[in-house]
């Protein structure tokens, strides 16, 4: 296989994963060709007709792999690089997850351009439903045996497949946008709900359902989100939600802009999040481009980023509670936020998305007396964090409307892909920090809350607990943090050390060919998982040698979130919906990215 | 100063009519004409507006409406640190019939596009939109095939705020020249006194009006110590 390996010891490796060796003794040492990439996990390319058998076998083996954890495609007609794999126009790739296991393994799947059909995988792994929607949506592969293979992301008037290669990617590739009176009445009928089509019943023997439309502009319905109630009086017997109201193409866009330049598209995707969005974005470009950054940056990184994460966290607690009918709590809340943006203006410049870590360490050390105005934030918040527990978690409100409301067990949240804190309120301890640790998040002390109930309730408490265990990881920083250089020294950092810059001629060289071009990357796939503010967020990258990327794939904890909801509201009420959107903690940008 | 005139009956429209619907023409102040009419009510009808006008102008209600990230600074300028109920616009309506001004704060899907006409077209007269960030403004850093360039391609705007996002005290800056230039406007008294069209204030420009002054500064700060 001539696909780059910066070790060759990769491939053998992964040889002698159990995974692979069940699959090899169970379908035959022909059954698949293995891809070695920088991934971290087995990748192997399977035939069509052997698909379903073997995720089947996966996922019904001793510790089994649980969670469809991503289900995507990627366009390979104009890909340069891919010697030693098999012919493929379309590539299906399904990666899953194994939490017993802690382990990943990749399926792929090539398809032939005139011959775009997959098998559905919705009654193996049920989360596959959207995933599946969404490779139709993007690529235009059908899916045999889907329940309701429509479009997802783009409105139901849209013509052509946006990640093909062949697809425009710039508005302004295509006319400008014009609304007429008739256009208006063209999209507002499209976008009327229709039972039918979705199987639903307009009624029982009993009553007539009523449908009612919650969104795509809703109070509680935290941004463009929309979902459609199938109601018996007050209780809930489906719904439908309906995404695709905030698809800002961020994947497409990485096609077009250098390695470094993306930086700022990904602070947008969980734009609470702003730099932990960019942690797995650059640790997986890292991974390609050979980089081991410093001590220094690696622990500046973890700092901003569970800075970010009490940030996030608090924007939470304040809408969650509103959502309840708490009006106070998000005044309180975002004060605190306010204070948590101070430190972060000091050290990055820039409030909501700094776009600061680089490829190689972050854009400049941190300012003198850095520590001073995080250890005041630090010390405030403990005081204010007890308050909130006493004030709303214990108050009895609160407590009716979110305990035992939307509870779910482990397994259905492992089922239906849900990671991070709704995850571990369900008493699941799955923590990438922990079982994975990245960036130097082994040698933080540091606990993982968990809850018991997977309740409404649950989600809110684990993520009180969660503030106060980043705030011990920052004050670990503050108390430790390492000497030396914030930038690797290294020919792909971006931009080069600028001390360096000035004085050395190669590296003025190196700067100003990745300010105009973009830094080169060498051909392979690189992926990294991080436990952002909302569950498990990865960027699977592929190179094809380029300045920019061949395809990003940003896998979203609230996308499957989303999914979930009618699993869980079925025969809920219309509060405890709203409870339940509350609790889950999405934004829009992160579902449809 | 100048102002743009719009009418009423101008929005009655085809089908291939394109929003913003209604002809907008560029007038002069109407209470000029005053000085050509025999018997002079100028200064009463420029007391009324003023009156009517400040009165709109600090309680301008605004609709619950977000998209995406600018939402969230929105929202901050709402809460106790920025608090908006200083300007009079703390009043969030979850309903746009009961809103006086919808503030685009986010990216304009292509999607969502006809959602946010339905929802301007529901509220009521006055009524005024502020476009914030880039994205509402001109599409920002998103030229992609999802996102509409810009807000103004079928609303008609008032303010622009710039920045991704922009800062709450820049949206809580836009909120004011909105108020100043809802203090200028000619609007109908009653439905049965006078002119009915609509006469908006052609505003200066605030790049233009600061210029002088932001040119000025020749020494930035560093960014090596807080």
């Amino acid at each position: 296989m001539n696909v780059a390996t910066p070790h060759d010891t990769t491939a053998n490796e992964a040889q002698a994963d159990p995974v692979v060796v069940a699959l090899m003794q169970r379908f035959g040492e022909h059954a698949f060709v293995e891809q070695a990439t920088l991934i971290g996990m087995p990748v192997l390319w399977v035939a069509r007709e052997a698909l379903v058998e073997m995720l089947s076998f996966l996922r019904g083996m001793p510790e089994p792999f649980e969670m469809l954890f991503d289900l995507s495609a990627n366009d390979e007609r104009l890909r340069g690089n891919r010697q030693g794999l098999p012919d493929s126009d379309f590539t299906v790739f399904y990666q899953l997850l194994s939490v017993s296991r802690n382990r990943d393994i990749m399926l792929k799947v090539a398809l032939a351009e005139s011959d775009l059909e997959m098998p559905s995988i919705v009654s193996l792994y049920p989360n596959a439903n959207w995933y599946e929607r969404e490779v139709w949506d993007m690529f235009g592969v059908v899916f045999h045996g889907h329940p309701h293979l429509t479009r997802i992301l783009m409105p139901p008037t849209w013509i052509g497949h946006p990640l093909r290669k062949d697809h425009s990617a710039r508005a302004t590739e295509f006319d400008p946008y014009t609304l007429t009176v008739e256009g208006q009445d063209k999209e507002q009928a499209a976008l009327k709900f229709d039972p039918e089509a979705w199987g639903m019943r307009r009624g029982n023997e009993n009553s007539e359902f009523m449908f009612l439309n919650l969104g795509p502009n809703h109070p509680s319905a935290h941004g463009a989100f929309r979902i459609v109630l199938q109601l018996e009086g007050e209780e809930i017997v489906d719904c439908v939600p309906d995404i695709g109201y905030h698809h800002r193409g961020a994947e497409k866009m990485g096609e077009r802009q250098s390695w470094h330049s993306y930086i700022p598209y990904t602070d947008r995707v969980d734009y609470t999040g702003g730099v932990m969005n960019n942690l797995p974005y650059i640790l997986a470009v890292e991974k390609l481009a050979g980089i081991t950054v410093t001590d220094r940056a690696r622990t500046i990184r973890v700092m901003m980023a569970e800075l970010f994460r009490i940030s996030s966290h608090l924007l939470f607690l304040g809408t969650y509670l509103q959502d309840l009918g708490a009006m106070s709590p998000v005044f309180y809340s975002f004060s605190d936020r306010q204070k948590s943006y101070e430190v972060i203006e000091a050290i990055t410049g820039f409030r909501m998305h700094p776009a600061w870590f680089r490829i190689g360490g972050v854009a400049q050390d941190l300012p003198k007396g850095w520590d001073r105005l995080m250890q005041g934030f630090v010390d405030w918040m403990p005081k204010r964090l007890h308050e909130y527990e006493r004030a709303m978690m214990e108050n009895s409100i609160v407590r009716e409307r979110t305990r035992n409301v939307a509870a779910y067990s482990t397994q259905e949240a492992l089922e239906w892909g849900v990671t991070g804190p709704n995850l571990r309120a369900t008493g699941c301890n799955y923590d990438l920090r922990k079982k994975r640790p990245y960036s130097g998040y082994e040698n933080f002390d540091f606990e993982v809350p968990l809850g018991g109930n997977g309740d409404a309730f649950d989600r809110g408490q684990v993520r009180i607990e969660e503030m106060r265990q980043s705030l011990r990881i920052i004050q670990q920083c503050i108390d430790h943090m390492p000497a030396g250089d914030y930038k690797a020294d290294h020919p792909l950092t971006t931009p080069p050390p600028r001390d360096k810059m000035l004085q050395h001629i190669e590296t003025l060289i190196t700067h100003f060919l990745q300010v105009s071009w973009g830094p080169v990357l060498k051909p392979n796939e690189s992926q990294q998982m991080i436990e952002a503010t909302k569950g498990i967020n990865s960027y699977y990258l592929t190179s094809d040698g380029n300045t920019m990327s061949y395809r990003t794939r940003i896998r979203t904890p609230s996308f499957p979130h989303l999914q979930q909801i009618p699993a869980v509201m079925r025969g809920g009420f219309v509060p405890d919906l709203i409870a339940h959107l509350g609790s889950i903690d999405f934004v829009m940008a992160d579902v449809d990215r | 100063m100048a102002y743009t005139l719009t009418r009423a009956d101008d929005v009655i429209a085809a089908d291939n009519a394109r929003y913003p619907l209604g002809e907008r023409q560029r007038v002069e102040d109407p209470l000029d004409q005053q000085v050509h009419r025999s018997v002079f009510t100028g200064k009463l009808e420029e007391v009324l507006h003023s009156a009517v006008n400040w009165g709109r102008k600090n309680s301008l209600w605004p609709y619950n409406f977000g998209l995406s990230c600018c939402y969230v600074e929105m929202t901050t300028a709402f809460t106790a640190p920025h608090d908006i109920a200083r300007f009079g616009s703390e009043v969030i309506r979850a309903s746009p019939r009961q809103a006086d001004f919808m503030v685009i704060a986010g990216t304009c899907f292509i999607k969502m596009a006809p959602v946010i006409q339905q929802l301007y077209d529901q509220m009521l007269e006055p009524k005024w939109v502020i476009s914030m960030g880039s994205c509402a403004n001109s599409g920002g850093m998103y030229d992609i095939y999802s996102v509409v360039q810009g807000v103004d391609k079928f609303l008609p705007v008032d303010v622009y705020v710039p920045g991704c996002p922009p800062r709450p005290e820049a949206f809580l800056q836009g909120l004011q020249l909105l108020q100043d230039s809802i203090q200028e406007e000619r609007r109908p008294l009653s439905w049965v006194v006078g002119d009915q069209g609509v006469y908006r204030a052609e505003m200066p420009s605030q790049r233009e009006k600061s210029r002088a002054q932001r040119i000025q500064t020749t020494e930035l700060r560093t960014p090596d110590s807080i």
